[in-house]
């Protein structure tokens, strides 16, 4: 590896080495404040170590990983997003019980190191080990309140179907190998791209690598697990699989799909295309009559990722930029509306408030956070002047674009039985409360606290002025040009024979 | 400098956000110098930037400052930039200066409200949307500021919300309103869709280049932001809301539905004057609605007997004398009485207020009379207002404004003439309902007594609106008069040079100085010794009512559409969507069942998922 591939992947090598010293610190001594303190040290150090990596971009390092200016902003918005559950988790995760809740850190950190490893992928073998660093460290998170017998529930559900899941993937992984003779996304797109015509193997490969990913997006028909989990786990862990779960997985999907070589399986777009519909009108009729503000953000954000789809189904029409929007927009505002929830929330008690109805008269007695879940509420509908509005119109317009008709219907309707849902919750929240029943609500955090206002601003400042997101979002294509295959000789790939 | 336009309109916005977050921790004292500190500074830099933009000639350097780009999608690509000429810097002064004066009135007549915060808070926000809509290059910037300053209307219309008659007014004016605002979005759509861009500059530009003049296409457009217009400036057919916005505090009716935001359909025509010149047919409809409303609501304001129901009226005729201006071309003329219209107006509604808050919220005319001895300023300040709003020859800055439209009007052919003929029919009108409302309130014997004085924060505004309600005719006279141009050199960048100064004959100006002595002197034959019963008709009932343009409405579209509501009410147009709800919530119900929370079910789902996935590979 040259000393260039080092700075590259500097950011994972950071996340690495801290996962390290967070363990080594809990060793030596077990502290709160201090275990929380590392991790977020380590992750802001792994965001500055972004910015030496962005100058030598592209650049692939060993077949596994590529570094391009795609993977510098998905990795930031993930960092980023991480280090915000971090903040909403402090205090919330301390308030549990007596001893040290350092694990959970170090779990959160581990997560997040499977997550940005994700981002870079450019091989499935990267692929999948980031996705099970991922997922093994997020059924510790979603267990984490052990005193709630809907956690344990929630992370037994999580592992059972994720294991279901990660079946289907690896059976088409394997097919896929089985027809093209590499698992690198670069070499896979060169011979498909000499080759005619898609073969049965290659075909049943995507459907069911289609399976794997949709269950971690959460899209119609796998979605099933989504209000289960979201409802049983902590609210700052339904943020963490709600948005860096999420926007991990669907960078790997527009670097297999769109960039790489699933660009030319027209039927695994159609079936993208189908489940994306699916998403976005079931996903908004599941959350209509919700009572539960978690489980209806799950739906909502069934719904969301449905939108999203339409814009990747979109590349050729700025649909790449939609989307790296769409997912900003939908990290700032799900963080934000979950931080709410996890704020109002006693951590020692049997359930997180999720209940409608402990939300009547937060105006009143809550009105910052009210505001703030109000907001959240309106950008998730698209209503300006919130980033929500601006991410949802460049969805339609690039979906208009490439005149992708049914799905926009889909759209337009989902967004209008969405808006039914999102201004209920509203009512509700400024609606009189019935004396004495009122329910009782833990002392603000001033971390938590600190975070939704942050998010809060961001949602308003990037709705009013989305120019200053939308530069670097241009530079960030996964359909940039790539380095060629350095380690690559030309008869027969190294690596892939070294993974045999 | 130029950077420092942006603030214009901030330092209000930034205001009325502190007032409206932190209204009950700064005290009353905190919130009159916020609310009125904030419009005094933005004041002061307006005067400030025309001063560094006024150069020789009195022509203005224009200028933009673009902010930020808001969004690029596509090719659209709206920015939030403001741009100053001559314009935008006239209506930012009378915005900011007129403002400020009418802030530290209200500060005194609003002492004791419990909203007071919210108050200051909306009219801040008002001012911040005001500017914006003046300032905006962009339509659509533009169109943020037309909606801003419409909430602003019904938020502060409706202020004394107690009062269900109150809301009733709110309501109004915003719906109605409404009507106008939708022609007006279907405009801007239309123009984006024909140009690819809302920017005014360049959609002028776009629009003489490929719209001939006299087609469909400009005509159309044109008459669409000419209902945004009329909806706003409350002109026929959509000025009956005007009347019943009195129900605002008196601040807020000088402010908002008297000064500024009543004229932002002037300034739209006269923003756009390049489109509305390529659509003589739109521009002649103009005129004409202009002329039809100044005589109607003329009429109806001489037989009002609530003092603000007549100023009211009196505001919907002196902005049809704007609209007249506009539809024959005479752009700056408008503009000009669009200010002296702002001086007096504001003037009048706020001796009005004075009146009204020392006669114990009394707004019968009626019920007053004989007040010269007890309030001597407020008597030489109203007459001041009134003899501007009358065009008293030589000695107002009414009769100026009014000679330059109708001077206008004489000039531009037999239309014109037509039109001049209104305009003076229209003159005799107003000089006829302002004095009588002036003997009848002053004069005569006094029914009842004032009490308390009227304090500096009053007295101040007024004495300095009534120097401006005289010299500001000063600022353009007609060729015989001296011919000062301070005005046309300002707006000269705007609309051009074109002059009607040349043409203007002795005679049309003679008649038109002589009539409005006319009226004054009828007005005095029957009112000068107080009230007195004069035409108490089936027709005074008739112009009482505002030509029974409410009833009519109500006749003609409140309840036929209350019929067909009646009628649909169970009927299938209703059913339809409530069906739609229904369906949607059938179908949550319906699904909901399949989140049972058994994990077999799920993994079943993952499966059939994937056979779907397959079935769609293999299949297509």
């Amino acid at each position: 590896m040259n000393p260039f591939g080092v700075v590259a992947l500097l950011p994972l090598l950071v996340l690495s080495a801290g996962t390290v010293v967070v363990m080594t610190g809990i060793a030596i001594r077990r502290s709160n404040f201090l275990a929380a303190l590392t991790t977020g040290a380590v992750m802001v150090a792994a965001l500055l170590a972004l910015l030496p990596a962005a100058r030598v971009v592209p650049m692939r390092v060993a077949p596994l990983f590529l570094i391009d200016g795609y993977f510098v902003f998905a990795a930031a918005l993930v960092l980023l997003s991480a280090l915000a559950v971090l903040l909403l988790s402090y205090g919330y995760v301390s308030a549990i019980r007596s001893s040290p809740a350092d694990e959970y850190y170090l779990l959160l950190l581990v997560a997040t190191l499977g997550a940005v490893a994700m981002l870079a992928s450019d091989h499935f073998v990267t692929f999948f080990l980031g996705l099970e660093t991922l997922s093994v460290a997020l059924l510790g998170l979603i267990a984490y309140s052990r005193h709630r017998p809907d956690a344990t529930e929630a992370a037994m559900k999580y592992l059972v179907l994720a294991g279901t899941s990660s079946a289907f993937l690896l059976f088409g992984i394997a097919l896929l190998y089985a027809d093209q003779g590499t698992l690198s996304f670069s070499l896979a797109a060169a011979k498909a791209s000499s080759t005619q015509g898609i073969g049965i193997y290659r075909m049943a490969a995507s459907a069911l690598i289609l399976t794997g990913i949709g269950y971690k997006l959460s899209i119609v028909p796998f979605h099933m697990w989504a209000p289960d989990v979201y409802d049983g786990a902590p609210a700052p862990v339904g943020a963490f699989v709600a948005v860096v779960s999420k926007l991990s997985v669907f960078t790997v999907l527009m670097r297999y799909f769109v960039a790489g070589p699933g660009h030319a399986d027209h039927a695994a777009f159609q079936a993208i295309a189908l489940f994306a519909i699916l998403s976005m009108l079931l996903g908004n009729l599941l959350a209509l009559g919700q009572n539960n503000l978690k489980r209806l953000l799950a739906y909502s954000s069934i719904a969301h990722l449905g939108y999203l789809l339409v814009a990747f189904l979109a590349p050729e029409t700025f649909g790449i930029e939609a989307s790296s929007y769409y997912l900003a927009a939908y990290a700032v505002t799900t963080l934000g509306a979950f931080g709410v929830i996890g704020l109002l929330s006693d951590p020692a008690a049997g359930a997180d408030c999720a209940e409608l109805e402990s939300y009547r008269g937060l105006f009143w007695r809550r009105p910052w956070l009210a505001g703030i879940l109000t907001l959240m509420l309106v950008s998730l509908a698209g209503i300006p002047p919130t980033m929500g509005f601006i991410a949802k119109a460049y969805v339609m317009t690039a979906g208009v674009g490439s005149a992708l008709t049914l799905p926009l219907a889909a759209l337009v309707i989902g967004s209008i039985i969405g808006l039914f849902y999102y201004l209920r919750v509203v009512v509700v929240m400024a609606q009189p409360v019935a004396a004495g029943v009122q329910a009782r609500f833990p002392r603000v955090r001033a971390s938590g606290a600190i975070t939704i206002g942050a998010l809060a601003i961001l949602v308003v400042v990037l709705g009013l002025q989305p120019a200053s997101l939308i530069a670097p979002i241009r530079l960030a294509n996964p359909r940039a040009p790539s380095p060629p295959m350095v380690a690559a000789s030309p008869a027969a790939p190294v690596s892939v024979a070294g993974l045999r | 400098m130029q950077q420092l336009l942006a603030l214009v309109p901030a330092l209000p916005l930034l205001a009325a956000v502190l007032l409206m977050l932190a209204a009950t921790r700064i005290g009353t004292n905190g919130v009159r110098i916020l609310g009125v500190g904030s419009v005094a500074l933005s004041a002061l830099l307006a005067c400030r930037i025309a001063v560094a933009q006024i150069g020789a000639g009195w022509a203005v350097q224009p200028f933009d400052v673009t902010l930020w780009h808001w969004m690029r999608i596509g090719d659209f690509a709206p920015d939030v930039t403001l741009h100053l000429d001559g314009l935008s810097l006239v209506m930012m002064l009378v915005i900011t200066v007129i403002g400020f004066l009418i802030h530290l009135y209200a500060s005194a007549y609003l002492d004791g409200d419990p909203g007071y915060a919210r108050f200051f808070a909306c009219m801040n926000l008002f001012v911040a949307a005001m500017l914006t809509l003046v300032l905006a290059n962009d339509l659509l910037l533009l169109y943020v500021g037309w909606e801003g300053v419409g909430l602003c209307s019904y938020l502060l219309i409706g202020f004394w919300y107690d009062d269900p008659a109150n809301g009733r007014a709110a309501r109004k004016a915003f719906i109605v309103t409404r009507v106008g605002d939708t022609a007006l979005i279907s405009g801007l759509f239309l123009l984006a869709t024909s140009f690819g861009t809302l920017s005014i500059p360049s959609l002028m530009q776009h629009a003489t280049t490929s719209w001939p003049i006299g087609t469909a296409m400009p005509t159309l457009a044109a008459f669409l932001l000419l209902g945004g217009a009329l909806g706003k400036s409350a002109q026929l057919p959509l000025q009956t809301w005007l009347v019943d916005a009195m129900a605002g505090p008196t601040p807020v009716s000088a402010l908002i539905h008297a000064a500024t935001m009543v004229t932002a359909g002037v300034y739209l025509i006269a923003r756009t004057h390049v489109l509305f010149a390529l659509a003589p047919d739109a521009l002649l409809v103009t005129g004409l609605i202009g002329a039809a409303t100044l005589l109607l609501s003329g009429a109806s304001a001489l037989v009002q007997t609530d003092i603000k129901r007549v100023l009211a009226y009196s505001t919907i005729s002196q902005i049809g004398y704007m609209f007249l201006a506009l539809g024959v071309g005479a752009w700056d003329a408008a503009i000009f009485h669009l200010v002296t219209h702002a001086f007096f107006k504001a003037l009048l509604f706020l001796a009005a207020g004075a009146v009204i808050l020392r006669m114990h919220h009394e707004q019968d005319i009626t019920r007053m009379g004989g007040l010269r001895t007890a309030m001597p300023g407020v008597f030489v300040v109203f007459a001041i207002g009134s003899a501007s709003l009358a065009a008293l020859p030589l000695v107002t800055a009414g009769f100026y404004s009014k000679e330059a439209i109708l001077g206008g009007a004489w000039d531009s052919g037999p239309s014109g003439r037509l039109l001049w003929c209104a305009g003076v029919v229209g003159a005799f009108l107003t000089a006829l309902y302002i004095f009588r409302l002036l003997f009848i309130v002053f004069l005569g014997e006094q029914h009842r007594h004032p009490h308390g004085v009227t304090g500096w924060r009053i007295g101040v505004p007024l004495g300095v609106l009534a120097i401006l309600a005289v010299v500001g005719g000063g600022l353009q006279t007609p060729a015989l008069l001296g011919g000062i141009a301070i005005m046309p050199g300002i707006l000269g960048g705007v609309f051009g040079s074109a002059s009607h100064e040349g043409a203007l004959a002795l005679l049309p100006l003679v008649l038109a100085s002589l009539v409005p002595l006319a009226g004054i002197a009828l007005a005095w034959r029957w009112y000068g010794g107080g009230l007195a019963s004069r035409f108490e008709t089936q027709f005074t009932g008739l112009l009482l009512r505002g030509w029974d343009f409410d009833r009519a409405y109500d006749r003609m579209i409140v309840q036929p559409l209350m019929w067909l509501v009646r009628v649909n009410h169970h009927d299938i147009v209703d059913s339809f969507y409530e069906g739609l709800g229904k369906l949607a919530q059938r179908t949550h119900a319906g699904l909901s069942l399949s989140e049972n929370g058994r994990v077999r079910w799920y993994a079943g789902w993952l499966a059939a998922g994937s056979v779907a996935a397959l079935a769609i590979a293999v299949l297509s």
